[in-house]
């Protein structure tokens, strides 16, 4: 009786998302892993051309699906970086004993909740008006310039967006990482004669490491799979120089029309971010310490 | 038995979602010939191409709405990736039951979403040589005639002093000592290089077999003297113009309705624009001086086409609409005055045309036209392909005209592989 109790509760709050998971993630997936063997230019009545592994092996000999993969890693790079330090940076920050530390955490927080898309355009506007303005007026056009113009810098710009929308998300899962270390070990450090900085390199950020594993998985996939801030703030412009993963599968599908092939690159896709997501779990997991 | 009450409760609205995602299955499976609620003839939805129009097409489904009872849902439009919306939307089997189709190119792609309209009535007022064809079906009325070409002020600039690439330059020249913008192009893909790539090839004798030729690989326009003269002016553009890919079509129509600019690189749909502001100077279209063309660019923007994947009566009704919208005094009405265009219809008469619209009628009447190439060429290849070379070009201060010509033969080979 109680056995069948439980699975009777299990399927009740596992049943309805198992359901969507299904729908929306795993049945697609098939589908597309199909679609992606055919010649198909996506018109449901035009004829689909079997082709085997030819979509896959026309990916190597694509010139902007390697630049395209290229910028994908330059962007995830420097945004994992530069989310997470600034991220840590403002958890430390809040976490301290200054007045305006809650305010400051909700101001953080802010432009997470802003979605993607309107973000973009937001610094589209900075970037082409304000940045030029600003560059006009005190004369340092060498750093104020319309980033979006420039090849290397439409990339940085990107960075910078990204980082500004989910440093404040990180910086929520870092401030639980520093409560949840007990104060009396910190204490028992300072007696020691510890200083701040080996306080933190000794003490905190080994305890933190659970904190490290769920934001770089965090940033790491998110940075990968960006689309939303790409679209919006440059649209893979100028000169395709920021068309990333994503925006490159949407313009093979929805803008070349090769249904097929586009499908090809979102499996490759799937699966480099999968195992680059999963080597960087397997890593920072290890050095997790137990107290 | 409290538990089992509350389980039975979720396991209901687990069967229930069960059974909506079996509903939403079987209309896919159905093949669409019914996909909406309302395919019953009662409510009909329009996605089209043109930006400018979205207002006033609103208030027009109203008025239709009022006398006929049929409801009418005008989808927002997205202007440069038109195309790749309506595939998404009607492959997804949710597209509307009117759309616009741009050009032979397209019939081509969608024809199994086509409509064959030959056998209505209103389809016989449609002008010589205007409708969009395929084979021998009848897949679009045309929205009407357009023409692009130089729009200039009047005060400013004649066109006595634009007649070939050195008076075209000397011009730029003066006007950039007068301290104007002799000419602007802006970021939007057809306004950065798509029209503006028309002219080498509308200047062909027959463009068609040049670019069919083109697309096999037979000729280059690198050895094309067209093309050569073309990077000429586009890179003369780069020396004296603002930066396009700085420039948005709303800042290039401001800059020019306030005097800042001489000429702008427009077709007679921004009159919509610049009727915005108060403009107190002449406005007049002139045509694009490659290789001392004379003649501005007109031909057809946009199609509507009937999605033949509906119900019956939603197709039904889909006709009406266009019957009405090109036979009934309010659909004339709006055609010519709200929407700003020129009828391609003989029942429909144009009165009061803007300058612009003027312009283009008269070259249209006069015969004195070049053709608009761009609707032949490979369908996407102007957001796809050229658009990135021509920032390329744009962005790249060291970049010759004569390179960007090769670029965009390499952009071309990319699109046509």
């Amino acid at each position: 009786m109680t056995r069948r109790k439980h699975w009777a509760w299990f399927l009740l709050f596992t049943g309805p998302l198992l359901i969507i998971f299904l729908t929306v993630v795993i049945v697609p997936f098939i589908v597309g892993s199909f679609y992606s063997f055919f010649q198909w230019d996506g018109i449901s009545a035009n004829p689909k051309v079997f082709t085997g592994f030819e979509n896959y092996i026309k990916l190597l000999d694509d010139p902007r699906f390697m630049e395209s993969a290229w910028a994908t890693v330059k962007f995830t790079i420097f945004s994992v970086i530069s989310v997470n330090v600034v991220g840590l940076t403002f958890a430390l920050f809040v976490t301290s004993k200054l007045k305006i530390s809650n305010t400051a955490r909700t101001m953080f927080f802010m432009p997470y909740l802003i979605g993607g898309l309107i973000l973009g355009y937001i610094w589209q506007f900075v970037f082409s008006d304000v940045f030029k303005l600003i560059g006009e007026m005190t004369g340092l056009d060498s750093i104020f310039f319309n980033w979006l113009l420039d090849q290397d810098f439409a990339l940085y710009a990107l960075v910078f967006v990204f980082t500004w929308q989910m440093a404040g998300y990180v910086m929520i899962i870092y401030i639980t990482g520093l409560q949840g270390i007990p104060n009396d070990i910190i204490e028992a450090s300072r007696i020691d004669g510890a200083s701040t900085w080996q306080q933190l390199r000794k003490i905190t950020f080994p305890l933190l490491m659970p904190a490290f594993t769920i934001s770089l998985f965090l940033t790491l996939s998110q940075a990968f799979k960006i689309y939303d801030v790409n679209l919006s703030l440059t649209n893979g412009g100028p000169a395709n120089a920021t068309e990333l993963f994503a925006m490159n599968i949407f313009n093979e599908i929805f803008g070349y029309g090769n249904y097929g092939y586009g499908q090809a690159k979102a499996i490759v896709f799937f699966i480099i971010v999968a195992v680059l997501a999963l080597t960087q779990v397997y890593i920072t997991k290890k050095r997790e310490v137990e107290m | 038995m409290k538990f089992g009450k509350k389980a039975f409760g979720g396991l209901v609205f687990i069967c229930l979602l069960l059974a909506l995602a079996a509903c939403s299955s079987g209309d896919k499976s159905s093949g669409g010939s019914s996909d909406e609620a309302s395919g019953d003839g009662k409510s009909i939805t329009i996605f089209q191409s043109k930006v400018e129009i979205s207002d006033q097409l609103e208030e027009l489904a109203k008025k239709y709405t009022d006398e006929t009872g049929v409801k009418v849902e005008i989808w927002g439009t997205t202007g440069d990736d038109y195309f790749s919306q309506l595939q998404i939307k009607l492959n997804s089997e949710q597209g509307p039951s009117i759309f616009t189709l741009g050009n032979e190119r397209e019939a081509e792609k969608l024809k199994s979403y086509l409509y064959d309209m030959s056998d209505r009535d209103y389809v016989k007022n449609i002008a010589p040589n205007m409708a969009l064809k395929q084979g021998d079906k009848l897949v679009g009325i045309p929205y009407g005639v357009e023409g692009f070409g130089l729009v200039y002020n009047k005060d400013l600039v004649s066109p006595e002093d634009v007649k070939d690439y050195d008076s075209f330059v000397s011009t730029m020249k003066k006007l950039k000592g007068e301290d104007v913008n002799p000419i602007s192009l802006s970021q939007e893909a057809f306004f950065l290089i798509g029209h503006m790539s028309n002219y080498p090839f509308a200047l062909q004798d027959d463009y068609k077999s040049y670019i069919d030729k083109l697309s096999a690989g037979d000729v280059s326009m690198a050895d094309t003297e067209e093309f050569q003269e073309f990077g000429k002016f586009m890179e003369a553009i780069k020396t004296y113009a603002p930066n396009p890919m700085d420039v948005t079509y709303d800042e290039e129509m401001g800059d020019f309705a306030t005097g800042k600019t001489a000429m702008v690189h427009q077709g007679n749909w921004s009159y919509g624009m610049l009727s915005d502001y108060d403009v107190d100077f002449d406005i007049g279209m002139m045509p694009f001086p490659l290789m001392g063309n004379d003649k501005l660019a007109v031909g057809v923007g946009g199609n509507w086409a009937v999605n033949g994947n509906k119900s019956e009566e939603e197709i039904k009704a889909a006709n009406d609409f266009l019957e009405w919208l090109h036979t009934s005094e309010t659909g004339k009405k709006y055609i010519v005055e709200k929407f700003g265009f020129i009828p391609a219809m003989t029942n429909i008469e144009a009165n009061d045309l803007d300058p612009l619209s003027q312009a283009v009628l008269d070259a249209s009447n006069s015969g004195e036209t070049i053709p608009w190439a761009i609707n032949y060429y490979p369908a996407g290849v102007i957001q796809n392909d050229l658009t990135p070379a021509a920032q390329q070009f744009f962005l790249d201060e060291k970049m010759k005209g004569n390179d960007f010509i090769k670029d965009m033969d390499k952009a071309w080979d990319n699109a046509t592989k």
